[in-house]
């Protein structure tokens, strides 16, 4: 009989992801259903609020991509008022949004998605002479003796011991999924402990130009920080120097760690090559090198790519009333004009109609309104967004660095560009991605010091500050390319304040629920088919899904004293 | 001083009613104290493993937050040190990071500080919304004073 599976985060609290699948006799996924079980409502927040103030508002939607929401903010109200930034706050927008993506892109690696392929537990039972030697052989990054990798393994004994390692007790461990050696799990071990040393220097950048980190300055018309290299309190050489010191660090641990272990890792798995999904991506583009409406210029391209066909990349205007639009056909939401009719987000709604079942519940009916998230869709076509997005169209738009590092991962796990087209391919492209942001940052690093040579200091426009300024009603829209994906703000500022707000962020493109034809999004698309060993350790679903860095349990982060088990998994 | 560097850290999310409690609390803690520079206070927000930094890297450390307690009453509560609970869950996100995982992740790491100390209040509304329920609202200050009278018996100490 077939059965049904259920991955569920917080059913304690309602809320995040939900995961319903449905497997047939030989446990392979027939269906899957995805449902974010929050709802958001920022929109309904922001109206009747200063628009110079959304960004702070906006940044608090998500615990983690603060700065990506700050930004696209600033951004969208810019656009409306038709405010042009400095250069500085340009160079130094993207300087900290290639460091935002840098490290998310890290930390993502390490400490959510590689125990997804690492076993911890197998780890206790390597030889670290022989970890020493492999670690040797894919890398020159000189924490790899084996009295290195003994100490390490002898810390986590004493944890498992002690009973401590009750921090890694939730995990699938021992699940025949896991193919690495012990000694290449134990180099993995490693390597997530150093990497959370690392995250913690890379986002100084942050708090240098925003002040503080979490939650850095923005500003609309530029940037808070000051410029002046004779100082003490600005940005001045001193720290101009410590963030040239980061970034040599970065490119380091990225080309000496996290490549090398990508490329070991996958190895193992390259036999594993589902969860491919839509086969459809988009990206806005980011990171401008003039401005933000000369998308020409955009160091990350924007485009389209349709059915996997690298042959062509067709051209993408989110400002098109017909291209980007959401419908509400399976969402816990009410359209005026219905709800299987898309809106562009400039004449979005956000009235929620909850008509799913009271909470705690078996399952979602998943033929009716099943999900927080509304869906959006690009000339009527589910998309994915992210890393292998943005890695495939710049791939086939031809982005010399972007050749190169697809060129050099292929060769060396022996696949061709068609395994990127997988939950491994996604892994892959989040790798070569990030070895590109770190290169950003020195390029941003570089531009900076070379504008403040010229004697140019300003960070802020404040020409259209005074809201007396600005015209009766205006529309803007801001973008960028958030870790996860394409992220828009789109505004309407009306009477000097917010009249509408809509934001459509990277994980609704990619967990969406079933549109009004009921064509699946990425998510569901890319676990249909994947035989699972043993429905009640969804390992590969979870493999699947964390590959997009899903951004859905942000809202809240209550501290458990009980300490219960979190995501828990139904077969019913 | 018995402690060179105190943390003080407001968690919880500010769109949600009383799960903002922390970020409030740490506001209302900055605005109504003037430590040196000792202490630092820091917005925290829901930002889970970036928030480890915070942790390790000082000697004693007091994190306001919204909490379930073991046993539920409408008041504040206050956990030092072994009470808390330290885990590593298997999750959906990375956002699910919890403040109980970068405790675990700092014992792991033997980069514990001396003092870690959780002053909390559990929620009654956690709607969508700026701003504190009535009830949590009014058990503020007594947390607030807590978090002072510790610092200021380690500033002394």
């Amino acid at each position: 009989m077939a059965k049904r599976i259920v991955v569920d985060p917080i059913p304690r609290i309602e809320g995040h992801l939900r995961i319903e699948a449905k497997l047939n006799e030989s446990n392979v996924i027939e269906e899957a259903y995805s449902s974010g079980t929050m709802w958001r409502g920022i929109e309904v927040i922001l109206k009747g609020r200063d628009p110079r103030d959304a960004w702070a508002f906006a940044e608090r939607i998500c615990g983690v991509c603060t700065s990506v929401h700050a930004l696209a903010s600033v951004r969208c109200v810019e656009d409306a008022l038709g405010i042009t930034v400095p250069n500085n706050a340009r160079i130094i927008r993207n300087l900290m949004h290639a460091t935002q993506q840098t490290q998310d892109h890290l930390v993502h690696f390490y400490h959510l998605h590689a125990l997804d392929w690492v076993d911890v537990v197998s780890a206790l039972k390597a030889d670290p002479k022989q970890a020493s030697v492999i670690a040797q052989s894919i890398s020159a990054w000189p924490k790899s003796s084996p009295g290195y990798f003994k100490d390490l393994q002898q810390r986590l004994v004493g944890f498992v011991e002690s009973g401590q390692l009750g921090i890694f007790a939730n995990g699938y461990w021992g699940h025949p999924a896991y193919k690495l050696p012990p000694e290449v799990n134990l180099i993995a071990v490693a390597h997530y402990l150093e990497a959370l040393d690392f995250q913690k220097e890379i986002i100084k950048i942050h708090t240098i130009f925003g002040g503080k980190n979490p939650h850095p300055n923005y500003l609309v018309g530029g940037m808070a920080c000051a410029i002046d290299p004779n100082s003490d309190t600005a940005i001045n050489i001193e720290r101009l120097s410590m963030i040239k010191k980061i970034i040599d660090d970065t490119q380091t641990f990225i080309d000496q760690v996290y490549i090398p272990d990508l490329i070991a890792i996958a190895g193992y798995y390259k036999g594993w090559l589902h969860g491919g999904g839509v086969g459809n991506y988009l990206s806005y583009g980011d990171f401008p090198e003039t401005s933000l409406a000369d998308f020409k210029t955009l160091l990350w391209p924007r485009g389209a790519i349709l059915n996997k066909d690298l042959s062509t990349v067709i051209d993408v205007d989110p400002r098109d009333a017909s291209q980007v639009t959401e419908e509400v056909s399976h969402s816990w939401y009410t359209y005026a004009g219905g709800d299987a009719k898309g809106l562009h987000p400039w004449k979005g709604e956000t009235t929620p109609k909850y008509t799913g079942p009271k909470p705690p519940f078996e399952n979602l009916d998943t033929d009716k309104k099943y999900s927080w998230l509304k869906t959006p869709r690009w000339k009527n076509h589910p998309m994915e967004v992210g890393p292998l997005a943005r890695v495939l169209i710049a791939y086939a738009k031809g982005d010399p660095m972007i050749k190169d590092t697809v060129g050099l991962v292929l060769s060396k796990l022996e696949v061709g560009p068609e395994a990127l087209f997988s939950t491994l391919g996604r892994t892959a492209a989040r790798g070569i991605e990030c070895k590109q942001t770190a290169g950003f940052m020195r390029h941003y690093y570089d531009q900076l010091v070379a504008n403040i040579k010229t004697g140019d200091y300003r960070t802020f426009n404040s020409e259209k500050w005074d809201p007396s300024t600005w015209p009766a009603e205006c529309k803007g829209f801001g973008y960028t390319e958030a870790p996860r994906g394409s992220l828009g703000h789109w505004i309407d500022i009306k009477d000097q304040k917010i009249k509408e707000y809509q934001i459509v962020v990277p994980s609704t493109w990619n967990a969406s629920p079933r549109d009004a034809n009921g064509v699946s999004g990425a998510y569901e698309s890319a676990l249909k088919g994947t035989p699972m060993i043993n429905p009640e350790q969804p390992l590969e679903i979870l493999r699947t899904v964390h590959s997009f860095d899903p951004c859905l349990a942000c809202a809240s982060h209550l501290f458990d004293m009980n300490g219960k088990e979190i995501t828990v998994v139904k077969i019913v | 001083m018995k402690y060179n560097r105190i943390n003080v850290i407001g968690l919880g999310n500010l769109l949600y009613g009383d799960e903002g409690f922390g970020v409030t609390a740490i506001r209302s803690f900055q605005a109504s104290s003037s430590y040196p520079d000792a202490v630092q206070c820091i917005d925290g927000g829901t930002q889970g493993i970036y928030l480890l930094d915070f942790i390790e890297s000082c000697d004693a450390v007091i994190v306001f937050d919204a909490l379930i307690p073991l046993e539920y009453e409408r008041r504040v509560y206050l956990y030092r040190n072994e009470e808390l609970p330290a885990f590593i869950h298997r999750k959906m996100s990375s956002h699910q990071m919890g403040f109980s995982e970068m405790i675990g992740l700092a014992r792991l790491r033997g980069n514990m500080p001396k003092e870690l100390v959780l002053i909390g209040i559990p929620p009654k509304e956690l709607e969508l919304n700026v701003g504190l329920s009535d009830e949590v609202a009014l058990l503020l200050p007594e947390a607030v004073e807590m978090g002072k009278a510790l610092v200021d018996g380690w500033l002394a100490g």
